[in-house]
């Protein structure tokens, strides 16, 4: 019985070895264009914003408290309504009101101080005072200098662009960008890196965050717990359950 | 700690201690048949715990906040260096890399500043290590695919640095170096 | 008691065991010799010799271990002789199988098989990475069963409580005592299983990716945890292994009272477990995305399990010896020779898992030097202890001759110039797995020719030991097995 057990091992093992001549494995493609520009300085545009006469440079904003860059326009049919709601509510959620602030500004040429004040009125976001909409006179400069590049779609009137926003510090130096729509976790990294708090490591939007161990909550110092920790747990809990299945199965002699 | 003077602590804690063992041995052999061992050995091991323990909890208390994830945190560093490792070359530059062409540049790097070096990899894990003008090792992190790892450094004495990979990557493992200068 | 069967088979692995160790000692004298550019091997064959010597010796020692565990605890319990055939089946033709893939497959990603380095062009054909997690599967699946096998007979014979002898925390004289080799041989195991487990979960996640054609990709920090869990901790349980038996047959070999389990002994053993299960942090220092806090924990994990082995059983071993009439044969002179060398490989494992200097220590040459210390003049010792009892079957015999004092001091000799070319290489920044130094580093041919010459002493010595053990390990072979 035994015998056959083994033989049955082995066929299966070299089964396997004959299959795996088929597969082969794949790289995974990486990303690298948040990295670009860190730790310059942002181009000091001049802003206009809707009711605001003070407000009137970039360096404004960013001196008084740091500042979360988001580029959308108002004629988009596409990613900008989404990502700002999106980011609306995580930042909602992250609790943090004192720490940053918010500039959404428009690289489109048709839009001006009232279109900017009425897509903040959609959002709800009119009367809040960490939310600023604005445009300015020098978009070319100002894309320039976080390497932003929108590209004018004529046939359907539309930019092709990437959902991006960049991290300012209270100098002016970019600390950080985050492109496309993103998580709670990369916008608290974010929000720590725009007021300077060291961060020795993060991920890069990938593929293989499917199995990732913990999301790093900078405020709170805590980690939440990904699936990643789990499978690392994996091995102490199976050994755990092989202990307590052997001694519920094996008797134990009353006499020793 | 500095190099040698880890070496200096091993070879002094290593001699004093085959030194304790040849004492025991010897005393072992040299005793008749009487046995003049060693008495209260509960309360000498508990003595022997709590002096240990309390040694090892200066040496966390002294060392943890050396680690290279505390010191400069506090510090903006004056420039980022982005690199990037492959097998088996490594890309250094100020600006970003672009991952289907990247480029390096020939890096030079302020003295006395605090700088940043954002390391990762395009497919293993590699070990981004810098090594002085003496040829001693400074400082390092792991370049991980999927990762950046951020190294912040302040260079105190000029000259050229060579850069070597600490983690085995393959093949060309052992030819993987760049340079750079300080000054 | 013990059956001849079981001498037979327990004979059997010695050889074997001892036989490889002499295979791997070889491939290891050529990675010196090529680092002194006394020899020029291709890269290549250097780094897939450099993956055979490393799984061999771990695989080696920690069977040894095993082996004698089980011996041992014949007296206890009864083990099973078909799961010792099985396990030996098994780790042979593992072994067979990692030289097939390393040797002419070239695989050659070190031992501790990094992801996703096994996926990269390593200049390996394509089938000798599915057959090298392949043959880490056999090694793993004999391993596992012959481990839960050996924990069941335990738990046959005593409760949960008593195998881990919390019965001694309370009472002075509990009505049941547990042995301390028992207590010892379950805390290991559990440490075991966990460490084999991980591996099996690591092949699952890499034979996954591998089958997936691009489906699904592993997280290299993941990867990296879950190994340096399973690496890290079948190495130190194997030197726990050899601890155990030093609790079972020290005090016989010295002609002493046997030890006994008290409330410190159960203590220690008890949170060691903890430590050894967390101390694995420790390897991942210069990953700086791992969370802070078990970086921390890393460290204090790593002091921490200095303190039940140095307050219990080094204190222990010394206080059997102070001042105290013991017969000194081979036996209790390897044991007491491998404590000493495991508390000196101590103390640059302590200087290592300080994070602050192992970011100057870090795969240089210092991390060879702590981990071969724990062997070549620890654990290994801690084998060849037993080896010896157990094939004389006869302390009375062990009476030493000039030819094993001098055979013991050319061994630490040989030992201790290794390992203090490979501390001086790491105090001199040299990195650890290049197949030949940069220019740039002078002193590091240099050192490994020192290497070289000083393993050379070593190897005379375990192939003089190996002549003694073998002779009589084929005598305990060759014994007719039906009854006088």
């Amino acid at each position: 019985m035994f015998r056959y057990i083994v033989y049955t091992f082995f066929a299966g093992l070299s089964l396997l070895t004959g299959l795996s001549s088929l597969s082969k494995s794949q790289t995974e493609p990486i990303d690298l264009s948040e990295e670009q520009g860190i730790y310059t300085k942002i181009y000091n545009a001049p802003l206009r914003v809707y009711g605001e006469s003070k407000i009137n440079r970039i360096n404004q904003l960013y001196q008084q408290r740091p500042l979360l860059l988001a580029f959308v326009y108002t004629r988009c049919t596409g990613i900008c309504n989404p990502f700002l709601l999106q980011l609306k509510e995580t930042l909602e959620l992250t609790h943090s009101e004192n720490n940053f602030q918010v500039l959404v500004v428009s690289f489109d040429s048709y839009d001006d101080t009232s279109t900017m004040h009425q897509a903040a009125i959609r959002f709800g976001l009119n009367n809040n005072p960490q939310w600023t909409f604005g445009v300015t006179d020098r978009i070319d400069s100002l894309n320039k200098s976080v390497q932003f590049a929108p590209a004018w779609d004529s046939i359907r009137s539309q930019f092709d662009h990437e959902a991006l926003i960049v991290g300012i510090n209270n100098q002016g130096y970019i600390t950080k960008k985050l492109l496309g729509i993103r998580d709670i976790h990369d916008i608290k990294l974010m929000i720590s890196s725009i007021n300077n708090e060291f961060i020795p490591s993060y991920r890069l939007p990938g593929k293989n965050n499917l199995l990732s161990c913990f999301n790093y909550d900078p405020k709170t110092g805590k980690n939440t717990m990904a699936i990643g920790f789990f499978i690392i747990a994996l091995p102490a809990t199976i050994t755990l359950i092989i202990i307590l299945t052997i001694v519920l199965f094996t008797s134990k002699r009353k006499t020793l | 700690m500095e190099h040698h003077s880890m070496l200096l602590l091993f070879i002094i804690l290593a001699v004093f201690l085959a030194i304790v063992f040849v004492t025991v041995f010897v005393s072992s052999i040299k005793v008749s048949d009487e046995n003049h061992g060693l008495k209260n050995t509960l309360r000498k091991r508990f003595w022997f715990s709590l002096v240990l323990t309390i040694v090892l909890g200066i040496l966390t208390a002294v060392t943890l906040p050396k680690s290279p994830y505390f010191i400069f945190a506090k510090e903006t560093p004056s420039k980022v260096i982005h690199v990037a490792a492959l097998q088996f070359s490594f890309f250094m530059t100020e600006k970003e890399i672009d991952p289907k062409q990247p480029v390096g540049e020939s890096i030079v790097i302020p003295l006395n500043q605090v700088v940043e070096f954002r390391v990762t990899s395009f497919d293993v894990n590699h070990g981004f290590a810098i090594y002085g003008p003496d040829m001693k090792l400074i400082t390092q992190t792991q370049a991980m695919p999927g990762y950046v790892n951020s190294l912040r450094h302040k260079f105190t004495v000029p000259g050229e640095y060579r850069v070597l990979c600490l983690e085995f990557c393959g093949m060309g493992h052992q030819g993987m170096q760049t340079t750079f200068k300080v000054n | 008691m013990e059956s001849l069967k079981l001498k037979k088979i327990t004979a059997l692995w010695i050889v074997t065991v001892i036989t490889l160790f002499i295979v791997a000692i070889v491939l290891g004298l050529l990675m010196r010799l090529n680092q002194a550019e006394v020899i020029s091997e291709e890269p290549l064959t250097f780094y897939s010799n450099m993956t055979t010597h490393g799984l061999m010796m771990i695989g080696i020692w920690f069977v040894a271990g095993m082996v004698a565990v089980n011996y041992l605890l014949q007296r206890y319990v009864n083990t099973s002789y078909a799961v010792s055939v099985f396990a030996f089946v098994f780790t042979v033709i593992g072994v067979v199988m990692l030289w097939v893939s390393t040797f002419i497959g070239k695989f050659s990603t070190g031992w501790t098989f990094l992801y996703p380095l096994p996926f990269k062009d390593i200049g390996a054909s394509s089938w000798a990475t599915p057959l090298f997690l392949l043959s880490l599967t056999v090694l793993g699946v004999g391993w596992l069963v012959w481990s839960v096998a050996m924990m069941a007979q335990i738990f046959r014979k005593y409760s949960l409580s008593q195998a881990f002898a919390w019965q001694h925390l309370f009472k002075k004289n509990p009505t049941v005592e547990t042995p301390p080799f028992i207590l010892i041989t379950t805390i290991t195991l559990v440490g075991v299983i966990a460490s084999l487990i991980a591996a099996v979960i690591v092949i699952i996640l890499y034979f996954a990716e591998y089958f997936s054609i691009g489906g699904f990709v592993n997280d290299a920090l993941l990867m990296k945890n879950l190994i340096y869990f399973f690496g890290h901790t079948i190495a130190n349980e194997m030197l726990y292994l050899g601890v155990a038996v030093i609790y079972e047959i020290f005090a016989e070999a010295s002609g002493r009272p046997k030890w006994k389990t008290t409330w410190y002994v159960s203590l220690a053993w008890n949170t060691a477990l903890i430590f050894i299960l967390t101390a694995f942090f420790h390897h991942l220092y210069m990953d700086f995305v791992q969370p802070q806090g078990l970086q921390i924990v890393g460290q204090l994990a790593s002091y921490l399990a200095s303190l039940p082995s140095a307050a219990v059983t080094v204190f222990s071993i010394i206080v059997a010896v102070y001042k105290v009439k013991t017969n000194w044969s081979i036996v209790n002179l390897l044991f007491f020779l491998g404590v000493a060398g495991w508390v000196i490989g101590g103390m640059g494992a302590i200087i290592d898992a300080t994070i602050s200097n192992n970011i100057v220590l870090h795969n240089t040459l210092w991390v060879p030097a702590h981990f071969h210390t724990y062997n070549v003049m620890g654990n290994v010792l801690f084998s060849f202890a037993f080896f010896y009892w157990f094939s004389t079957q006869n302390i009375n015999k062990l009476i030493m001759s000039n030819l094993t004092r001098v055979t013991l001091a050319v061994l630490i000799i040989g030992g201790i110039g290794f390992l203090m070319a490979f501390y001086i290489g790491g105090a001199n920044s040299i990195p650890r797995r290049y197949s030949v130094y940069p220019a740039g580093l002078a002193s590091a041919p240099y050192l490994a020719k020192i290497g070289f010459t000083f393993a050379i002493l070593y190897l005379a010595a375990i192939l003089v030991f190996f002549f003694n053990i073998s002779k009589r390990c084929f005598a305990i072979l060759s014994t007719p097995s039906s009854p006088a």
